[in-house]
């Protein structure tokens, strides 16, 4: 499932990130694809067309492509993981002042 | 302190290069056409000036994804003008460089996107940069990004006064000394169903003329119908002159003074006393008689209550000077940017004098007893000597803006 999963993610990435798909490998740290916090945000809603998920309100943090991977099929039911604890800060939501 | 104007930058109805802006106005080639989207069948009035620009050419798909239509063309018309200013980071203090921008209606394609996915489309999943591409900041801010000016980044929205009071609040803090640097202008971008549906219900839009949609719009002539909405950027840099004559900067020309006030009376109805107290002001900001006063580009947005009170505020500010000003409205050829028009009228303006101008007001072909000044009717003059002009802006909400500009 992983497999599938990461291989789906990656052409997302490519498509939306403009990534080389050669470059993209499961432990790839997002920032390093250029993907910030907004396009984290970005990201999440892309995936709930491709996976068919609906990702909750609660910010995660997801630092990697493997992250991420782990956290499509949690949502989708293919992986069962501890909860994840909220992000204390960073990335993986978006801060401000609003 | 002087103030120059040594950068252009536009995205318009009338072209995206200041050239062919004002080539068009010369000539009195009309951007005003009929609209034809799907939605169009829509409109009561499906006419329009539209602004053509291919943002995939210069940003890349992320940024692009992160703009609304008006933070495109704002951020495409920046990019230009700091082109053509030709400021080199050497040039510029960034705390003492600051961005003002107007706007009267923000980014109304994400927030129509949002209300169609919502109300229309019935979904609960509104797309995730709705809040920062509807903000009224945004194009300022995306401006702040990439030129890196960390002095005051601000944005008016003073309705179709916006980005003549972002000019004139530029032009106070550079001509004080505060700044020494300002991209200043406004942006509009409200060619979507919901703002279009929204002025049609105001009554405020033309009609659009069947035998010629491009002549919808008709200031000052008796048979004017109404305002033709139009979308578009312009913005500005503005420097201290003597350090923009210092790096040996090409000059278009000088903003000499700003002049505001407010009606304080009525939401849309415009009142002359308010209109003639932003002419006065101007003239005194810029220290300047009202014979010294070449020619002005009217606000003249081609409504029946706008036109006559204009021409009534200009009488009674220059009194027997007014019969020999020379008046032009073009938004009868590039339509009305509402919140970008000052900026772009003042651009016009700038060029005319540099290209010793009057420009035509075009679709002017019923005299009206109630408009009887010279509002050089359907055809350019050339060749005349033209060093003071006033642009005026005059908004829904009262707010009246009066920028007072000399020749290079």
């Amino acid at each position: 499932m992983r497999n599938e999963t990461f291989e789906r993610l990656r052409d997302l990435l490519a498509r939306d990130f403009s990534a080389d798909p050669s470059t993209i490998r499961i432990d790839t740290p997002l920032d390093q694809l250029g993907i910030d916090s907004l396009g984290v945000t970005e990201l999440l809603f892309s995936l709930e067309d491709l996976f068919d998920i609906r990702v909750p309100h609660e910010a995660v943090p997801l630092a990697s492509v493997g992250d991420v991977v782990d956290y499509i099929d949690r949502l989708s039911g293919k992986l069962r993981l501890p909860d994840a604890q909220p992000a204390a800060s960073g990335e993986a939501a978006v801060t401000g002042p609003g | 302190m002087e103030v120059a104007v040594t950068g252009i930058g536009l995205v318009s109805p009338l072209g995206n290069t200041p050239a062919a802006a004002l080539a068009a106005a010369i000539a009195g080639r009309s951007a005003v056409r009929r609209l034809d989207t799907p939605e169009a069948a829509r409109l009561a009035a499906p006419v329009a000036a539209t602004a053509v620009l291919d943002g995939s050419i210069a940003f890349e798909p992320q940024k692009l994804r992160q703009l609304d239509r008006i933070g495109l063309f704002a951020l495409h018309a920046a990019r230009d003008a700091l082109a053509d200013a030709g400021l080199a980071p050497g040039d510029v203090d960034p705390q003492r460089a600051g961005v003002f921008f107007g706007t009267g209606m923000g980014g109304t394609g994400a927030v129509d996107d949002s209300y169609r996915a919502l109300y229309g489309d019935r979904t609960d999943r509104v797309k995730p940069f709705a809040v920062l591409m509807g903000m009224y900041h945004a194009p300022a801010a995306w401006i702040g990004i990439e030129t890196g000016f960390r002095g005051p980044n601000l944005t008016y929205s003073t309705a179709c006064a916006s980005s003549a009071v972002a000019l004139g609040e530029a032009w106070r803090r550079i001509a004080s000394g505060e700044l020494d640097v300002a991209i200043a202008g406004g942006a509009e971008a409200p060619l979507t169903l919901g703002p279009l549906k929204a002025w049609e219900a105001l009554h405020a839009l033309a009609p659009m003329d069947e035998r010629d949609p491009s002549a919808s719009c008709r200031p000052f002539s008796r048979n004017r119908r109404g305002l033709v909405l139009a979308e578009g950027a312009a913005l500005l840099v503005l420097e201290r002159q003597d350090r923009a004559a210092a790096r040996g900067a090409r000059s278009h020309g000088r903003i000499l003074g700003f002049g505001l006030s407010n009606d304080a009376t009525h939401l849309t109805r415009p009142s002359v006393e308010g209109q003639a107290a932003a002419l006065q002001a101007a003239l005194a900001s810029a220290g300047i008689a009202p014979q010294a006063v070449d020619a002005i580009n009217a606000h003249g947005t081609g409504t029946v209550a706008n036109d006559a009170a204009e021409t009534a505020a200009i009488r009674l500010v220059f009194g027997g000077h007014a019969g020999r000003l020379p008046v032009s409205a073009t938004k009868a050829v590039h339509g009305h940017l509402l919140g970008a028009a000052g900026a772009l009228e003042c651009v016009l303006s700038l060029l005319a004098m540099s290209g010793r101008v009057l420009l035509p007001t075009m679709n002017l072909d019923e005299p009206d007893p109630a408009c009887d000044l010279d509002y050089v009717a359907g055809c350019a003059r050339e060749g005349v000597d033209v060093r003071i002009m006033l642009s005026s802006s005059f908004a829904f909400g009262g707010c009246n803006a009066v920028l007072a500009l000399g020749a290079a």
